[in-house]
This record gives C-alpha cells, sequence and structure tokens, in this order.
C-alpha cells in the first residue's frame, strides 16, 4: 500500500521554511522533527590549534565560540567525521568576525560573516587554525542544522453561529495556520481552502470572523512544519536529509533481519 | 545496526535494536501498527538512571498465520516506502 502524501508550502525562504504535509502519521511526523533537529550532520569546529592569542579571553572560550559558528555543509561530498581546516588571524585593533575564517575548502565555511568572536584591542592578536568536523547534532548541539523546527496540526475554523448580542469581545488567539473553511464570513478576499498564517489576522479569530461563534478543529493528519536553519544547509535539504536518514535505519534493520 | 533476540516465538518477537533512539523507534512502532497481521507493537526504552537497558527493546505480536520476524521485515519495508512516498511529495513540491 502506498502513502498518499500531499506537501505544500506555506511559506519559503533560504532558511525558513512552513510546508504542510497532508496524510501523514503522528509517529512519522515527529520521527522526522526529531531526525532534523539531531541526526542531520553539519560541520562545526571541535578542535583548535592556538599560535597565538594575546585577546583578553582563554583559549578555551575563544574555541566555544569558533565551535559555535555555522558552516555551511555539502552532504553529497562529505560524510560524518570528516574534517576540513580553517583558519583565523586578526590583529587589534579591530574585531574578529566569524567571516574572518579562511576555509582550506570552498565547500566549507561560514554561513554568517558578520557573527564577532572577539573584540582585539591594539596590540591583541588572534592566530587560530581550526579543524572543523562533520557531525550529528546528537553529539554536540554545535552540530544542529535546525534550530527550530517543529510542527502543529492544520487547523480548520467552523463558524457555528452569531455572537450573542450583549457577550464580551474577547480576542480569540490562535496561532499555527489554518485551512479555510468558511469564506463566506471573511471580509475580503478568501476562499474555501486557503491556507491562511494566523499572522495575517494578527493571530486573532475574532478579526478574521468578526461576531461569530467559533469552533477550533485540528485536520487530521495533517501537520505543519516550520522548520529554521542555521545556514548550514537549506531547509529543502535538512528534510530530505532527515527523511533518509529514517529510511537507511530501516534499510539496515531489514538487512539485519534478513539475516 | 546490532539485534539481540530476547524472546523468539512463532508470533511474539521480542529484539533489542542497539544504537537507535525514539526518532527511530516510534516510526517503526507506527508503521508495524498499519501493517497488516500485527495484533501488538511497542517498545521499550529505560533510561540509563533507572539502571534498565538503555537500548531500546521492541516486541511485535502477530497473527497465528504471520510469522512475527517477517511482520517486522514488513514493518521496516513500510517505513522505507513512507520515506521514499515522503521523498517524493517533498520534492513535487519543493
Amino acid at each position: 500500500m502506498t502513502q498518499d502524501y500531499e506537501v505544500e508550502f506555506v511559506e519559503r525562504s533560504d532558511r525558513e521554511a512552513r510546508f504542510l504535509v497532508r496524510g501523514i502519521s503522528p509517529a512519522f511526523a515527529n520521527g522526522i522533527r526529531r531526525a532534523m533537529i539531531a541526526d542531520v550532520p553539519t560541520f562545526s569546529v571541535d578542535t583548535v590549534r592556538v599560535i597565538e592569542n594575546s585577546s583578553v579571553m582563554f583559549d578555551e572560550q575563544i574555541g566555544l565560540r569558533l565551535g559555535l559558528v555555522p558552516l555551511t555543509t555539502d552532504l553529497d561530498d562529505f560524510e560524518v567525521g570528516d574534517e576540513v581546516t580553517l583558519s583565523i588571524d586578526v590583529s587589534g585593533p579591530e574585531t574578529a568576525y566569524s567571516g574572518d575564517l579562511v576555509s582550506s575548502d570552498s565547500l566549507v565555511g561560514p554561513a554568517d560573516d558578520n557573527i564577532p568572536i572577539i573584540d582585539l584591542k591594539d596590540g591583541q592578536r588572534l592566530e587560530v587554525e581550526a579543524d572543523a568536523v562533520l557531525d550529528r547534532g546528537r553529539e554536540h548541539a554545535k552540530h544542529q542544522g535546525g534550530v527550530a523546527v517543529g510542527y502543529r496540526h492544520l487547523q480548520r475554523v467552523e463558524v457555528v453561529g452569531d455572537k450573542g448580542e450583549f457577550e464580551d469581545d474577547e480576542t480569540h488567539i490562535l496561532r499555527g495556520v489554518i485551512e479555510e473553511q468558511a469564506a463566506e464570513h471573511v471580509d475580503g478576499d478568501a476562499d474555501d481552502g486557503d491556507l491562511v498564517l494566523t499572522e495575517e489576522f494578527d493571530s486573532d479569530l475574532t478579526k478574521r470572523y468578526p461576531g461569530k461563534e467559533l469552533e477550533v478543529h485540528d485536520v487530521e493528519n495533517a501537520f505543519v512544519f516550520h522548520a529554521e536553519t542555521d545556514g548550514s544547509l537549506s531547509v529543502e535539504e535538512l528534510t530530505l536529509r532527515a527523511v533518509d536518514s529514517i529510511r537507511s535505519r530501516a534499510d539496515e534493520l531489514r538487512d539485519a533481519v534478513q539475516l | 545496526m546490532d539485534l539481540r533476540v530476547i524472546e523468539k516465538e512463532e508470533t511474539m518477537l521480542s529484539i533489542e535494536i542497539a544504537g537507535e533512539d525514539h526518532t527511530f523507534m516510534n516510526v517503526l512502532k507506527g508503521a508495524l501498527l498499519e501493517t497488516d497481521g500485527v495484533t501488538a507493537a511497542t517498545y521499550d526504552m529505560n533510561p540509563e538512571q533507572s539502571g534498565g537497558q538503555t537500548d531500546p527493546v521492541l516486541t511485535v505480536k502477530t497473527d497465528v498465520d504471520v510469522n512475527a520476524l517477517d511482520a517486522l521485515e514488513a514493518g521496516a519495508d513500510r517505513v522505507m516506502e513512507k520515506a521514499d512516498d515522503f521523498d517524493a511529495a517533498f520534492d513535487a513540491a519543493a
């Protein structure tokens, strides 16, 4: 039996996306979410060789900061455990930024150039060689590609009647994405079946359906993923790699069972 | 992936799957429950501090005419199928 998944992007940019998946079980959705956080490897500085550090911070502190700089990762060309060396050499008075890191491999480099490492005063200097290693978020949070990954049920708002004349006009806050089912009650442009981010109406249902009595229902097996990456991978890559990691484990299990 | 069989009968299988966590086990359990002939599927994972095992133990029970090991294989197949279908749907949207 094949699964009928349906994917639709609600919002999409370089590092952040919201996409709706229909027909997915909660177990599988959560598996994907967990894999996106902990199982998709990214490069991070893991070992540093300090040549000169006359800054006000200890070598270890510099090492930690370098480790937290997201590095672009091309998973087609590297596998877990691979190392790439980067170096940084900055003399004060100047601030050392992540953009000052020079990589030995053009595929691996800082995802952002403007992360401050340390402010160097006159006469201070930082020269470090750093080995970045490809590993998983399970090993250390610095290897997490997905920094904010979650999902919510797709929601459906039902208009069940009018509000009583003397009822309080309290706000009705709802977050996430709704699937329009009552377009005729909405001021302005709306069609049934539209996917609407609640931010569009200030996350307040009374602004979209003024004076109406409402009921909100979760749509079964329809989840809206919201994923943000640290820049080392795109959201698409992160998602596909996460699914792939689950698949490869199932493959491994099947082979092990067959023996 | 290291497997250690704890108990095995024709329609019941209890197996330790080394190195896995909730990420994969819950997906597998979910897939097993959707598989024909499987009457029960669960996994148990104790935190290290409780003095239990740390690797998850999967338990599957099946109908009389279904071999538990075959069912596990079918469950793994189903996970792969799900992954492939998700990939296809995601690629179509992306």
